[in-house]
């Protein structure tokens, strides 16, 4: 019952308020109220303060029934003001492996006078509390756990707060989009491919100085130490040197190596493979069916990957950077 | 979070101020129940300090079961302020004990609010109130500090927001307070509480009764004149009229119960006077004698002439009476009443019997009579002191042959015993006589220490008399530490502030504001929200017309206070440029081009006039000037006032949109 009232509700501000461009400044129009069970409690109180008051005709505890009374007002709105013109942003994709935790961070900005206490971020069924004092940015960490591999969108996320004395609960909704990447759980007993042929020796020795084979265009995600320094400091593009031995023996990770497995299972063999690759620090490609990510190396690449891992079987473009 | 457990601190906290709440009730409620109160909670503190939860439930529902009978027994109803604040405390004392989550802390704050207002259905006074109000703010603090989570909260910082959160309540209290609407008569009656103890005089009087008043400096009740005061001599307040004589007390026995008043014709100059009651827990109410009329719909006259209410005065009240100091009986003693009034044992006080006897054969009128008995107590050596001597059985004997020394209760006990025995209906009437003027507030103070008795009699063709013979002592014999109390209108109290003047100005000047809090504070009802509407210059007041300036109130209060609570997100700055710069950025954001937050004025300016050509001259000029009022030296192409005039008259039309 209860759940099916949050949903309409759900369904209703996201038709109201339309998709936001993040970062968002709430209003206070898209700020909704309710008293929570003590709030209920302290209002049952109240109108038995009121009722002894009247009947004794005592003017005193009328004055003090009506004090307490303009208290939970004012409360009202402080718990209101509470999330007003917070500025939220949320990050837009979000990285995990099934079975483990998503990590979405909120940043928020309390550009007002007056600190916000216990904000409580919600997104896909996790929460995560935080107070961000007057002038001050900070960010609220919602940890959700990711079962199932594969692409989820959220678009909804929500704000709420009790603060102060959980006597009434305030909450907007955002209407956000986070693509969450939920890659395979990384699992297998398969050797790397080429793991027997290459030992790790010529790898080692793909480090000298002598493999070095001319400079290429920097890319996200290349490590700092490959960065040619020297040509950027002299003005130059912002290159990488590239040795011979990592643009030489690109592994390719393909799905067609895992015949007669379970598509799941191929898929987690191919995630550790990836991670196994990178932390080899060794290029690799990746191939599987509808999609073909060209050997490199590096944090983008390994997140590319992973994505296309992720999105393997569903018709989400799991292209980074959208 | 809800589920969190409760720390130490917490409980600390939350259990002081349940102690001080209860601290209000100390007086009214068993020892034993606030000591079960203060047992539970510190076994739960020790608890809690060893680190370990809550006893377990059986030892809690053992108390109950304990408690619960020994309330019954104590106050044979769970009904009632007593015993409701009683049950109320022990459930407290208990939740204190099993208090485990932070939903018991809500659930003792709850009850905290609740026995804090039952305090104050029972006292009345300025400093409960404050006090209470204290106690509350502490109370919210506490529970701020339990339900926010980290460690942000000092108790510095919650007592300030506490503070602040009363002070933002307070407008929106004084507007229900002064104009919610007041029931005329209660919902379902009040159980009486027979705990509060009844004071001033009571419905009997042995000798030496009165003495004890004499000592107290409590107020009996005060007096507002409209028109002239009555002489010191006439400023008699009629109580209880005692008609039963058993030798040694008098007792207002069957008198005042049967029928209307015997009629009177007034003499003299009416005087109109407002009494203002404080609760006594009696019924009657003291009027000047003799009463004529009053306001109060729930008293009557008995018919001995005094003015009883129908419930006890449990609560302070105002009555508005007239009275004439001079009076005509038309109608002969009724044979019942005048068989009463001259009723005695026979076998008690012998010797006052033969004494009426020998003066009645002396003095065969009436008034020779009495001014014989008058001249007696004058003439032989009657003091009038404090101190009297104990008197056994024959009290009148004891006093008018052996001890001769006594306080108004007795010359008016031997008076009447005398008029009886001399066979003139004769009574015994308590009340009070003079009072002292407070001249700061012009109204005058009843006194306990002002409680007096006299007698009346009854004389054929005028109807009942009033005779004081305490009056009739002579001066030299009043005793030396009641040189005043034989006065008219001075009290024990009194001599002691003739002797320090500015002790006795500030006592009255106290009085004065006890006496405002009083006429203003507790006694507001329907009548003085009338008069506020009658000055708010509303016609016809009633009680729709009431609801419709409450709601009006409410709503600007309202309104008042949403600006407060948001003005304190953003307090004006004391930036003008960047203020009106503001201003403009929202005129243009409403006409649907807003800033963005990364955007300059000059790149702002160069995207709405991209998208608004029709605003793009004026925008481009005003982002120019706020920059250069901002940025460059000044004194340059415009003025700070002239910025702000042009952008105050800037209306920027919302786009039209196709959708």
């Amino acid at each position: 019952m209860r759940r099916a009232v949050t949903e309409r509700l759900r369904a209703w501000a996201m038709r109201r308020h339309g998709r936001d461009s993040l970062p968002i400044n709430i209003h206070r129009r898209r700020i909704y109220l309710m008293p929570t069970r003590f709030g209920f409690m302290l209002g049952a109180i109240l109108v038995a303060m009121l009722i002894a008051g009247l009947n004794y005709n005592s003017n005193l505890a009328l004055g003090f029934a009506f004090l307490m009374s303009s208290v939970a007002f004012v409360i009202m709105h402080h718990c209101n003001r509470n999330l007003q013109r917070l500025s939220v942003d949320v990050t837009t994709e979000v990285d995990a492996f099934a079975g483990h935790e998503a990590t979405f961070e909120f940043a928020l900005r309390n550009a007002s006078n007056v600190d916000r206490c216990d904000v409580e971020a919600r997104c896909h069924a996790g929460s995560g509390m935080g107070s961000i004092p007057a002038r001050e940015s900070g960010t609220i960490e919602v940890i959700a756990p990711v079962a199932r591999r594969g692409v989820t969108v959220v678009r909804q996320f929500e704000l709420r707060t009790r603060y102060p004395f959980g006597w009434f609960f305030s909450w907007t909704y955002v209407q956000g989009l986070i693509t969450i990447y939920v890659a395979p759980a990384p699992a297998g007993t398969k050797t790397l491919p080429s793991a027997g042929a290459k030992g790790g020796g010529s790898h080692s020795d793909a480090r000298g100085d002598e493999d070095f084979s001319g400079l290429r265009a920097y890319e996200p995600g290349v490590p700092l130490k490959y960065m040619a320094w020297k040509v950027l400091a002299r003005g130059g593009e912002a290159a990488v040197r590239s040795y011979s031995s990592l643009a030489a023996q690109p592994e390719w990770l393909e799905w067609s190596a895992l015949d007669g497995m379970e598509q799941e299972a191929r898929l987690s063999q191919l995630c550790l493979w990836v991670l196994e690759s990178d932390a080899a620090q060794r290029p690799y490609g990746l191939r599987i069916p509808g999609r073909e990510i060209a050997p490199s190396g590096g944090a983008a690449h390994r997140f590319a990957c992973l994505r296309a891992l992720a999105a393997f079987g569903s018709d989400h473009a799991a292209e980074p950077g959208r | 979070m809800i589920t969190d457990r409760v720390s130490y601190e917490q409980l600390l906290g939350i259990s002081g101020c349940l102690g001080l709440a209860l601290l209000a009730h100390v007086t009214a409620l068993p020892l034993w129940v606030l000591a079960i109160v203060v047992v539970c909670g510190v076994i739960r503190l020790l608890l809690a300090r060893r680190g370990s939860g809550a006893p377990p439930r059986g030892i809690l529902i053992a108390l109950a079961a304990l408690a619960m009978p020994l309330l019954f027994l104590r106050f044979h109803t769970f009904n009632g302020l007593a015993a409701g604040t009683a049950l109320l405390s022990v459930t407290a004392g208990l939740k204190l004990l099993e208090t485990k989550t932070q939903r018991d802390i809500y659930i003792i704050t709850l009850i905290i609010y609740f026995v804090s207002l039952a305090a104050l259905l029972e006292g009345d006074s300025f400093w409960l109130l404050g006090y209470l109000i204290g106690v509350c703010w502490l109370t919210t603090a506490t529970l701020l500090r339990a339900t926010s989570s980290g460690s942000a909260h000092g108790w510095q910082r919650s007592l300030r927001y506490g503070g602040r959160v009363l002070a933002q309540a307070l407008p929106l209290t004084l507007v229900l307070w002064l104009l919610f609407p007041r029931l005329a008569s209660p919902l379902w009656q009040i159980p009486s509480d027979s705990r509060t103890a009844a004071s001033g005089l009571s419905d009997t009087m042995s000798p030496g009764d009165i003495t004890q008043l004499a000592l107290s400096d409590e107020v009996a009740f005060r007096v507002r004149f409209d028109t002239g005061v009555p002489p010191a001599s006439d400023r008699y307040w009629r109580g209880p009229v005692l008609d039963t004589f058993d030798g040694h007390t008098w007792t207002r026995g069957t008198s005042g119960t049967g029928g209307a008043p015997p009629p009177q014709e007034p003499q003299g100059p009416a005087y109109h006077y407002t009494v203002m009651m404080e609760p006594h827990q009696h019924r009657w109410i003291f009027m000047l004698d003799w009463p004529s009329t009053w306001d109060q719909p729930r008293a009557e006259l008995s018919n001995d002439y005094t003015l009883m209410q129908r419930d006890p005065l449990s609560r302070p009240i105002d009555v508005v009476g007239t009275s004439y100091t001079r009076v005509q009986y038309s109608e002969p003693l009724k044979p019942g009443t005048r068989r009463r009034d001259l009723r005695q044992p026979a076998d008690r006080n012998p010797r006052t019997q033969q004494l009426a006897q020998e003066m009645r054969g002396a003095h065969p009128d009436d008034m020779d009579l009495v001014s014989a008995v008058l001249g007696m107590f004058h003439q032989q050596p009657f003091y009038y002191t404090l101190t009297p001597p104990k008197l056994a059985d024959n009290s009148v004997d004891e006093f008018l042959f052996d001890t001769k020394r006594g306080f108004c209760g007795h010359y008016a006990s031997a008076f009447a015993a005398l008029m009886r025995a001399a066979g003139i209906p004769a009574r015994v009437v308590t009340g009070y006589h003079g009072g002292m003027l407070n001249p700061y507030g012009d109204y005058w103070i009843l006194r306990q220490s002002d409680a007096h008795a006299w007698t009346e009699i009854w004389i054929e063709g005028r109807g009942w008399v009033r005779v004081d013979p305490t009056a009739a002592i002579a001066p030299e014999r009043v005793e030396k530490g009641l040189s005043n109390a034989a006065g008219a209108d001075d009290s024990l109290a009194s001599r002691w502030q003739r002797k320090t003047p500015w002790f006795a100005g500030a006592r009255l000047r106290l009085d004065l504001l006890r006496e405002m809090w009083r006429e203003r504070i507790l006694d507001f009802n329907q009548d003085s929200q009338r008069k506020l509407l009658e000055f708010l210059k509303i016609p016809e007041p009633d009680g729709q017309k009431l609801v419709l300036v409450m709601g009006t109130a409410m709503a600007l209060v309202l309104v008042w206070l949403t600006w407060q609570v948001h003005r304190e997100l953003a307090p004006p700055s004391k930036d003008v440029a960047g203020r009106t710069y503001a201003r403009l950025c929202a005129k243009l954001a409403a006409a649907g081009v807003a800033r963005k937050p990364h955007e300059g004025a000059e790149a702002y300016a160069i995207r709405v006039a991209h998208e608004r050509p029709d605003l793009a001259k004026t925008v481009t000029a005003l982002c120019r000037h706020y920059s250069a009022l901002r940025y460059a030296t000044p004194s340059r192409s415009i003025t700070l006032g002239q910025f702000q005039a042009s952008v105050r008259a800037f209306r920027p039309k919302r786009a039209m949109r196709t959708l």
